[in-house]
């Protein structure tokens, strides 16, 4: 009796420490969370402050939701013709880099090489460009694009955002096929399938769900991609949004209202099409680097 | 899948992934890479000039600052990423109500433009606008407000560090967490009854477990710090006098705002190299995942 007693004492005390402890993590974690989003709280608050008080008064909340300062930069910030330009640099670019890197990663994981290492060496061949800073290939690039005549049109941006997307999306890609069972491939090939109406009919709508993380994937990196803009246009009129960003922090140096406006404008529809896509990108980010 | 295999089905399927790659990324690294050993100012044809560019690095006092920045910039964001990312991993880990919530929100900052980060934080960190001093001030401990940025000091390297670690820490934490749940959870409870602490299943189980994520995890953010451009533009501009210049932005600089362009890839080139070496590593870890 005594001893069930004690058992129970112990039980109960155990609970009341795990609930405890459940309860201070609880709290650790939501002040994490709490110090994370903070710096996007705060340029949203900022943003309905007058430049002045930006300035003078930092730390007084607004009193009121001033606009002003989103009614200037939507004044001055041509949203439409950036958003209308990335979109028709995402578009081309993204579906030609799924198309060739579909192709490409199908046949390295599926297709007979004759020499075995070639397969592996070009695989680690298109890794390679995971990890190289995209400094480095600005000048070469640009030097590439003047001498193809393409400088300051679409597709000067729409070839490099192809080629850098292609190391990634050969890993989720080679690394879907691999863990894929090649049997429905196999009887389809076995009815006399050609290798077009395989890929096309069979193994794409197969592969559906890593198609949609790599095009999110791909949008991203385009929607956020400055340095190649920075090099490759110069006229205003195909300006990309970050682009329109950066040439927004030159125009409003003084302004931080219109600065800090024009950012949470940018920022706003990419938390919208994170919130939406959330599973995407965070399963795909991992999955390309943890699983290979 | 043996009789697809015929060299015109190769040809179609892999030619262009190869060409597209090779002539942009591929070829360009060696085009950069010759382009360091000439002088070019953007018109005209470039000179040859051997090592030249490489010797003047040597004695270039705003190269050395940018190396050292991105030195400081690669060892804190190092430290910071892996075991704070480690730590919150652990936390999200456990049975927590709120941790879907909580993981989502941690994971934004990695999804928004790097050029609205910038921004972002300039207003956090501005020594007289910025939030952080004006806090300080406000509660009384304005004695410990510094010149984040902008100042004649090297804090904005230590800055720009945490910038970076605030922006990927949703990201590597969400990678260890990954591989923190392949663990299964026998071996856990294992040791849970034998009455083992949370530290000692820390460093015996989790831990070397985690071994392969932990190297992609430094490899990531190694070769990331390479990728830091748009950050630091926006933030200090590499100024005041180049003090807060990285070695991405000090070779953006030179190339493209001062027209140095041969001198600006031999900066470019150094980088690669450096990057490289991490490339390599991580090439190998993949390849060994594979099999």
């Amino acid at each position: 009796m005594l001893l069930i007693k004690r058992v129970n004492k112990e039980g109960i005390k155990g609970i009341m420490r795990g609930k405890r402890k459940k309860a201070i993590l609880t709290i650790v974690l939501i002040l994490v969370t709490l110090v994370m989003i903070f710096p996007l709280l705060w340029v949203v608050i900022l943003s309905f402050k007058t430049s002045a008080q930006i300035f003078s008064e930092p730390f007084i909340l607004p009193k009121r939701f001033d606009l002003t300062n989103y009614i200037k930069v939507f004044k001055v910030m041509n949203l439409s013709i950036l958003y209308k330009n990335t979109a028709i640099i995402g578009f081309f670019s993204v579906t030609l880099s799924i198309i060739i890197t579909f192709m490409s990663s199908f046949s390295l994981s599926r297709m007979v090489f004759k020499h075995k290492k070639l397969k592996d060496y070009l695989y680690n061949y298109f890794l390679l460009g995971l990890t190289i800073p995209p400094m480095i290939l600005l000048f070469p690039v640009y030097r590439l694009t003047v001498s193809m005549h393409l400088f300051g049109t679409y597709l000067s941006l729409i070839l490099p955002y192809t080629a850098m997307n292609i190391a990634f999306n050969t890993l989720l890609f080679v690394g879907f096929f691999n863990d894929f069972p090649g049997e429905v491939e196999e009887a389809a090939i076995i009815d006399g399938c050609g290798l077009r109406r395989l890929c096309t009919t069979v193994v794409a709508p197969m592969a559906k769900p890593i198609i949609s993380t790599v095009l999110i994937f791909n949008v991203l990196y385009i929607w956020n991609e400055y340095p190649f803009a920075s090099v490759l246009i110069s006229n205003t009129e195909k300006y990309t949004i970050p682009m329109g960003s950066a040439f927004f922090k030159g125009m409003f140096s003084m302004d931080y209202g219109g600065l800090i406006a024009s950012s949470v404008i940018i920022m706003v529809p990419q938390l919208i099409f994170y919130g939406i896509f959330q599973r995407y990108i965070v399963g795909g980010m991992t999955a390309g680097a943890v699983k290979g | 899948m043996h009789h697809l295999s015929k060299s015109r089905n190769f040809a179609i399927m892999l030619i262009p992934s190869v060409a597209v790659y090779t002539l942009y990324i591929v070829i360009s690294v060696f085009v950069a890479i010759y382009y360091s050993f000439t002088k070019y100012s953007g018109v005209g044809v470039e000179k040859w000039v051997g090592l030249k560019n490489y010797k003047r690095l040597l004695t270039d006092r705003y190269f050395i600052i940018a190396l050292s920045n991105t030195g400081i910039i690669l060892v804190v964001a190092l430290i910071t990423l892996v075991v704070l990312g480690f730590l919150l991993a652990n936390l999200l880990h456990q049975k927590l109500k709120i941790k879907g919530v909580c993981q989502a929100l941690i994971y934004i900052p990695i999804v928004i433009a790097p050029i609205v980060v910038g921004v972002i934080w300039l207003f956090i960190l501005d020594p007289s606008y910025g939030f952080i001093n004006n806090f300080l001030r406000y509660i009384g401990l304005g004695d410990y407000s510094r010149s984040w940025i902008g100042a004649k000091n090297n804090l904005a390297a230590y800055s720009i560090a945490f910038i970076y670690f605030w922006r990927n820490l949703g990201y590597i934490a969400t990678i260890f967490l990954t591989g923190i749940n392949m663990i299964s959870d026998e071996i856990y409870e294992a040791a849970g009854i034998d009455g083992v602490n949370w530290f000692t299943k820390m460093i015996y189980i989790t831990i070397p477990m985690l071994k392969e994520t932990i190297t992609i995890v430094i490899v990531l953010v190694v070769t990331g710090v390479f990728k830091v451009l748009e950050i630091v533009t926006q933030l200090t501009n590499g100024g005041p006098n180049h003090l807060s210049e990285t070695l991405v932005t000090y070779s953006y600089t030179v190339s493209f705002n001062t027209g140095e362009y041969g001198y600006g890839m031999s900066i470019a080139t150094v980088t690669f190299m450096i990057s490289l070496v991490f490339s390599l590593f991580y090439i190998n870890v993949i390849n060994k995942k594979g099999k």
